[in-house]
């Protein structure tokens, strides 16, 4: 194999597909890239088995062939290769390295035989439809936050994603939890995703998808059956395991009946919250919302180290309560709002809160208070 | 006082001491005889602990009239027909558990035999035998114990509460219900929902499934199977792969010809077969069954037949050390855990040093560690290692001076501080040690160690002083357990309660945790209350869940927490000592390591033969 490829190129390409491999592998060949040079076209190919990823870039291709070498190196390599360099790969017919060239500079890297490289076998998909790159970014963004971290719950390591009727719409619709928090957004079904199965997509797989839609304006197909997904982005596909769990029912936790509202000036309170928490201890992190006529006080006490209140102007009319919540998670809600008034319903300091935009059904978030 | 002949009533009393402990003995005395009677399905139902009432209803073969009113004399048994004590295959053959029970509370038998017109019964009350009557009951026996112990006050005041009891019983029929998959066994009470463990397949699948049903399914899930013969010894079982694990060793459960025994020889055995694999402080769980020729063992060591002396117990546990190592092996596969023994020996830490504070020293001689016999010992704990790698690696680019921070230390602007029990600090060396002289000595404080004590204390104190700030779920998480650990759990309540964790009982075999230390983040529930409950099991604290919060507080930035590695200023490392001798309990880390060494000038003398 012979490969002449743009520097520009090859590094833009390596660093999606390089991502994917883990920085330690027990399997050897999943450290490794897979390249396969055919005609005018060069494939780029990794997988740490539960997710790949595969690129195709223009290349001159002289004679055809594929390999796999190790993957951060070969990124690495070519990241500090001067701009505007061709780049030639060639492989030995007999001995199993590649030779890289580019200027003066030349680099022999061990390969591994490419028939050993693991295949993420897709299988059919059931499901395909596509979707504005924009929309699936919001999709992912606004939910990701919320996503639990806590491996022995895996099945809330992902983002559900499933129909759900809103009135008369079905609508697609995203929701992350970590049994803290829960962030729930939805747009209308596209067209060819009725009838597919609720999915649960892994933390790693939206973040790789969120990374790589580069273009909001773009479309991008997405294919799914009850095992895998796979989204076709530009010139990457990725294809990844799905988390095979039951994401738990998170409708009976949100709180639609939450009558007391507050409405409150949405940077405002972002930047009050951020302020007093100032002198909130790392452990606890609570903030004590205390709720008037027109007014909420926020304030924060540590006995270590002092305390802190602001005072701001709110509409809300309902009975005076008191409830506390942990700063950080109010700064990570309010960073998702969208609009200018932020929305608050409330029921009682041991009760689920809903936030939400003013007049912006498409996103909601619950938030379970702190007793302090 | 003349010699003379005890009356048969106090001898059945004495005897009683010894077979029947608590209510716990006489369900196990009651099961056994029902399961030598080959019954099928056994039923237990006790109230009060088994204190006020303990029944238990089979469907064996009953007695005759005759048979019945022999049954509650003592050393009367249908079990040793030639009165060979060599080859016992029943779980009974002393025919003392019935008459025990009769002479200290009042026992009632009602039993149906195949060759009798009808049913009869018989009562003890206190030793005092009634005559057998007609009685009706279609088939088996049907035995019945009201007022354990109301004949021997004293006794019952060695009793404790209800629920302990309880417990205990619950324990026995765990043990009865792994030795026999095939039997259904229902356990019910007053004081709890009722247990049934249904009649499980014969083999090793009924086996499994009855140990899943016990051990939980997870077990189920992780146990590797054992199965290996020698000679005429065979041992069986299934065993937890490394990574599922408890914090002690009430997890394993020993068999011997069908008999629930307890022996240390498991323990040691389990210990060696999972020393690869396993830190000391973690316990797999495991059940393992012993077949052998009954005269190689003899299971009449005591009265309650809860121990055995094997013939050769080396050659027992050589081979379930061999038959786990199999086991482990083909498991290794399943599981994620690797790792050597060297690894783990070498995080082990060093052998505890004598408690400075204490007087004791360094020295051969005083029981303490004897530096003379074992040179290579120190460098083995883990900060030497790691301090000493990085040093090696680094070696090339330094200046080849001392590793000590030799900038002096005010050495004489405060003399008096040698005075101090820690005394002043001269050097830090490694980034890692305060070196410090005392009038008499020297002193080697861990940094990391110390430091962290001492937040921990300051950490302890705040929170006696605030509670800790509760994050509420939105999801509680129902986390299943044991009854006996739930029961521990929920007992202790109000306690995790003002460290955070607030749980309440969930149905029979579960737990909701409702809301978690918010300081804790997204925690492991499940792996919480495990550790909780087997801690509790143990010791009467919620140390495992003090120690997260520790952990946490340990590693908070805020507290600007000093790690090993930090180069400390003189004025740091006094600020430390004299902290340290301010704080109680200072001397020992929160794994229970020493924070610091002290070495007397006399102990240094010896180390040069100068004394
Ligand atoms: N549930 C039962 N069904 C049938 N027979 C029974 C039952 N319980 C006791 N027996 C008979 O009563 C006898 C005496 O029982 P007991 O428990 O006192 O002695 P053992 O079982 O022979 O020996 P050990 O006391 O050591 O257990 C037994 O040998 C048995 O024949
Ligand atoms: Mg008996």
């Amino acid at each position: 194999m012979k490969v002449t490829v743009e520097r520009a190129e090859l590094l833009k390409s390596l660093g999606h597909v390089h991502r994917v491999v883990e920085r330690r592998n027990t399997i050897p060949i999943l450290a490794n890239v897979l390249i396969r040079g055919d005609r005018s076209k060069l494939e780029l190919k990794a997988t740490d088995l539960d997710l790949e990823v595969v690129e195709t870039i223009a290349a001159d291709v002289a004679p055809g062939g594929s390999t796999t070498v190790p993957a951060h190196m070969l990124y690495e390599i070519v990241r500090k290769l001067p701009e505007g360099a061709q780049i030639v790969l060639e492989g030995s017919g007999d001995r199993a390295v590649l030779t890289i060239r580019a200027g003066r500079s030349r680099f022999t890297l061990q390969t591994l035989p490419d028939s050993d490289f693991p295949d993420l076998a897709a299988g059919d998909m059931t499901h395909k439809f596509t979707l504005a790159a924009a929309d699936l970014k919001r999709l992912i963004e606004k939910t990701q936050f919320a996503i639990s971290t806590e491996e022995t719950r895996y099945y809330l390591n992902g983002i559900y994603l499933h129909i759900a009727a809103s009135g008369n719409t079905a609508m697609l619709r995203a929701v992350a939890t970590d049994g803290h928090r829960l962030a729930q957004v939805e747009l209308p079904l596209p067209a060819g995703a009725e009838g597919m199965p609720g999915i649960i997509v892994p933390r790693k797989t939206v973040g790789e998808v969120q990374r790589l839609i580069e273009d909001a304006d773009a479309e991008v197909a997405v294919e799914l059956s009850q095992g895998k997904i796979r989204f076709a982005i530009g010139a990457v596909t990725l294809t990844s395991k799905l988390i095979d769990g039951t994401f738990p029912d998170y409708a009976r936790v949100i709180p639609l009946g939450n009558d007391k509202e507050l409405v409150v000036d949405k940077a405002e309170f972002e930047a009050a919250v951020d302020r007093v928490s100032t002198v909130s201890s790392e452990r606890g992190r609570a903030v004590k919302l205390s709720l008037s006529a027109g007014r909420l006080v926020l304030s924060v006490t540590n006995p270590d180290s002092g305390s802190a209140t602001e005072e701001l102007e709110i509409e809300y009319d309902a009975d005076p309560l008191d409830i506390g919540f942990n700063s950080r998670y109010l700064l990570d809600i309010a960073g998702q709002l969208e609009g200018e008034a932020a929305v608050l319903k409330l029921a009682d300091p041991g009760s689920p809160t809903l936030i939400q935009d003013r007049g912006g059904a498409s996103a909601l978030y619950v938030l379970m208070p702190m007793r302090v | 006082m003349p010699v003379r002949q005890l009356t048969e009533a106090v001898v059945n009393r004495i005897a009683a001491g010894e077979v029947v402990e608590r209510p716990a003995s006489v369900v196990k005395e009651l099961v056994e005889n029902a399961l030598d009677a080959g019954a099928s399905r056994i039923e237990i139902l006790t109230d009060g602990g088994g204190r006020r009432l303990i029944r238990v209803t089979d469907d064996g073969a009953g007695m005759t009239r005759a048979d019945l009113d022999l049954a509650v004399e003592r050393h009367a048994t249908s079990k040793l027909a030639d009165d060979d004590l060599l080859t016992i295959r029943t779980l009974g053959f002393r025919g003392e558990a019935l008459p025990s029970i009769g002479a200290v509370a009042r026992l009632t038998i009602t039993t149906r035999h195949a060759d009798e017109p009808h049913a009869w019964t018989i009562s003890v009350d206190a030793g005092e035998k009634s005559r057998v009557k007609p009685a009706a009951l279609t088939r088996g026996t049907s035995v019945e114990v009201r007022d354990l112990f109301y004949a021997t006050p004293a006794r019952l005041k060695f009793l404790k509460s209800d629920r302990t009891e309880a417990e205990a019983v619950r324990d026995v029929m765990r043990r009865l219900a792994m030795a026999r998959p095939e039997i259904a066994f229902t356990l019910a009470g007053e004081e709890r929902m009722p247990v049934t463990w249904a009649a499980a397949l014969p083999g090793a699948p009924g086996r499994l499934a009855r140990l899943g049903d016990v051990l939980g399914s997870e077990f189920r899930a992780n146990a590797v199977e054992i199965d290996i013969e020698r000679d005429a010894l065979r041992i069986e079982g299934y065993a937890a792969l490394p990574t599922l694990t408890r914090a002690n060793s009430l997890g394993q459960y020993l068999f011997v010809n069908g008999r629930p025994v307890r022996d240390k020889l498991l323990a040691g055995a389990v210990r060696g077969a999972y020393a690869d694999y396993l830190p000391r402080d973690r316990h797999p769980l495991a059940a393992i069954f012993v077949t052998l020729d009954s005269r190689d063992v003899d299971v009449n060591v005591h009265p309650a037949k809860t121990e055995v002396r094997f013939r050769d117990a080396g050659l027992v546990r050589a081979v379930i050390v061999r038959a786990l190592q199999e086991a482990l092996l083909r498991g290794a596969r399943r599981s994620a855990t690797t790792g050597g023994s060297a690894t783990v020996s070498a995080l082990r830490p060093a052998p505890s040093l004598p408690s400075p504070a204490s007087g004791g020293g360094w020295g051969g001689g005083r029981g303490g560690w004897d530096w003379r016999s074992s040179p290579a010992r120190l460098p083995t704990s883990a900060a030497f290692a790691s301090a000493g790698l990085a040093e090696a690696a680094q070696s090339v680019f330094d200046t080849g001076g001392p590793q000590a921070d030799t900038r002096p230390v005010a050495a004489d602007s405060a003399p008096e501080l040698v005075d101090r029990p820690l005394g002043a600090a001269r050097a830090q060396l490694h980034d890692t040690y305060i070196v410090a002289q005392t009038r008499d000595g020297l002193v080697i404080v861990d940094q990391h160690a110390a430091h962290e004590r001492l937040v921990y204390e300051r950490l302890k104190a705040a929170l006696d002083r605030d509670g800790v700030a509760r994050q509420i779920l939105l999801i509680p998480e129902i986390v299943e357990l044991d009854e006996a650990d739930i029961e521990r759990l929920v007992a202790r309540a109000d306690a995790l309660a003002r460290y955070g964790l607030v749980i309440e009982p969930f149905g029979p075999g579960a737990v909701a945790v409702r809301e978690t230390p918010s300081m804790l983040g997204e925690i492991d529930a499940q792996r919480l209350m495990r550790d909780l409950a087997e801690h509790m099991a143990e010791w009467d604290d919620g140390l495992p869940l003090e120690r997260r919060l520790m952990h946490v507080a340990a590693t908070m930035a805020c507290y600007g927490s000093v790690r090993a590695g930090r180069r400390l200023k003189p004025e740091e490392m006094n600020a430390l000592l004299r902290e340290m001798e301010a704080t109680p309990n200072s001397g020992q880390c929160n794994h229970g390591r020493p924070t610091y060494v002290e070495l007397k000038l006399s102990d240094i003398e010896r180390l040069f033969g100068r004394r």
